[in-house]
């Protein structure tokens, strides 16, 4: 295959891989995070602010990612 | 109640075709022109400003060069590149040529110019500080909060206003916000010396909110979805944190206590590179999120375009819909992601500046496990 078209498959398969892991990832903050704000609504307020943190900084991660995948098919 | 629903109902869809009467023809202008819709350069930075259908407005070219040195202002590239003191390449199958007379004449009326980078006929360009598309934006949002900010600054001059309730829409609104920048972000997480960082908190918060927003408006964009400028508020977190650096925590990163001395060497390097990643990753994360938002919605759209001609335009009329439905969906997350991010931003900030003030070993621990979330990179 000629390397163009690899460095297009690798950001096409890499944006894919960022999807999932920052999805796996938000999805595991989020999900106790609810639970916990149901079971105690009253610092509910501190654990959206814990989880946009740690959601963001999460977030930070996967963007590096896909600021790689987003060169490759720039610069290929 | 039913009837008004399915009235709203309607007023939705209605909406929408709408929208895709409007959307179609201009952006398949845009495409035919170029013939095809380059999503990144619309959203890239450009010297000029787009108004179309109205045309565009070119910004101010300023070059500085050397042998000989000098500073050459023009009012637009069409002027630079007229007056011949500056010149732009035309490419074609991998040979560039120099334009000049007609060709050049011919070249800006294909609004080629525009893409151009202008070269001195005479020496060597050593920087271009072009007045940018995202420069405008930048300094039309600050302008904005400044005029904002000034004129209500003025409703709070007698001590006896600042305790009455705020009057009017507009002061309601903003007391709001500033409330929860000092009451959510400053006070919980940088900590007791709260107020000395609250300024600059604020004035990052409703800058880049405003920058997000603006982003949003027809014929605008969002300075922050430029690289430039998120590190360059990046930049400012990090001095302004550092600069109130407890020696606690210049020990902690440089002499992390606690640990056998060789161990020492090992972990102060380790976390020198955490504390730029920090701010690094807070640029990043900005201008990410921005630049998405309106790759996404070019992407979108260009998806009708794309199926027009690999499918034909029956394919595309009925992707049509379902496409703009989809950019209608990712504005209105935008508008959600604008809020966000200047919020993200802010806390962020204010949890460095909090690590940047952290006294002795056991306030810290009492800070932490009390008022400062959890926190890792």
């Amino acid at each position: 295959m000629e390397p163009t078209a690899l460095a297009f498959l690798a950001a096409g398969i890499g944006a894919g891989l960022v999807a999932i892991g920052a999805g796996i990832g938000i999805g595991n903050l989020a999900g106790p995070a609810m639970e916990a704000s149901a079971r105690q609504p009253e610092v509910a307020g501190h654990i959206r602010l814990t989880m946009i943190i740690a959601a963001a900084l999460l977030e930070g991660v996967a963007l590096f990612g896909m600021i790689i995948c987003l060169l490759l098919t720039l610069k290929a | 109640m039913a009837l008004n629903a399915n009235i709203r109902y309607r007023q939705i869809v209605l909406l929408l075709a709408a929208g895709c009467v409007f959307l179609g023809p201009r952006l398949a202008h845009a495409a035919d022109e170029e013939g095809k819709l380059d999503a990144v350069a619309h959203t890239a930075d450009g010297v000029y400003l787009d108004f179309a259908p109205f045309g565009a407005v070119e910004l101010p070219r300023i070059f500085l060069r050397s042998d000989p040195w000098g500073l050459d202002v023009f009012p637009s590239t069409r002027s630079a590149l007229l007056s011949e003191r500056y010149v732009m390449e035309h490419k074609e199958d991998g040979h560039a040529e120099i334009l000049h007379g007609e060709a050049l004449r011919d070249a800006i009326d294909h609004h080629e110019h525009l893409y151009a980078k202008p070269k001195p006929a005479q020496g060597t360009l050593v920087l271009d500080l072009s007045i940018t598309r995202h420069l405008v934006f930048g300094v039309l949002a600050a302008l904005i909060v400044v005029a904002i900010f000034l004129g209500l600054a003025r409703r709070y001059r007698r001590p006896e206003d600042r305790v009455a309730a705020p009057r009017g829409i507009f002061q309601n609104m903003f007391e709001a916000l500033v409330i929860f920048v000092r009451d959510e972000i400053a006070k919980p997480c940088v900590g007791p010396r709260y107020r000395e960082f609250l300024p600059f908190l604020l004035t990052a918060f409703m800058f880049i909110l405003c920058a997000n927003l603006m982003g949003l408006a027809p014929y605008l964009g969002a300075a922050t979805s430029n690289v430039a400028v998120t590190f360059t508020l990046a930049a400012f977190t990090f001095v302004a944190g550092q600069r109130k650096g407890t020696k606690a925590y210049w020990t902690h990163l440089f002499w992390p206590p606690g640990v056998p001395l060789p161990v020492k060497f090992i972990l102060a390097p380790i976390e020198l590179v955490s504390l730029i990643a920090k701010h690094f990753a807070l640029a990043l994360r900005l201008f990410a999120n921005m630049m998405s938002g309106s790759l996404l919605i070019l992407s979108l759209i260009g998806i009708i375009f794309t199926i027009n001609v690999l499918f034909g335009s029956l394919a595309a009329a009925l992707v049509a819909p379902v496409g703009v439905a989809f950019t209608l969906f990712i504005t209105f997350i935008k508008i959600a992601v604008a809020f966000i991010h200047a919020f993200v931003f802010t806390l962020l900030s204010a949890i460095f500046f909090g690590m940047a003030l952290e006294e002795d070993e056991h306030h810290e621990e009492e800070t932490s496990a009390e008022e400062q979330p959890a926190l890792a990179g």
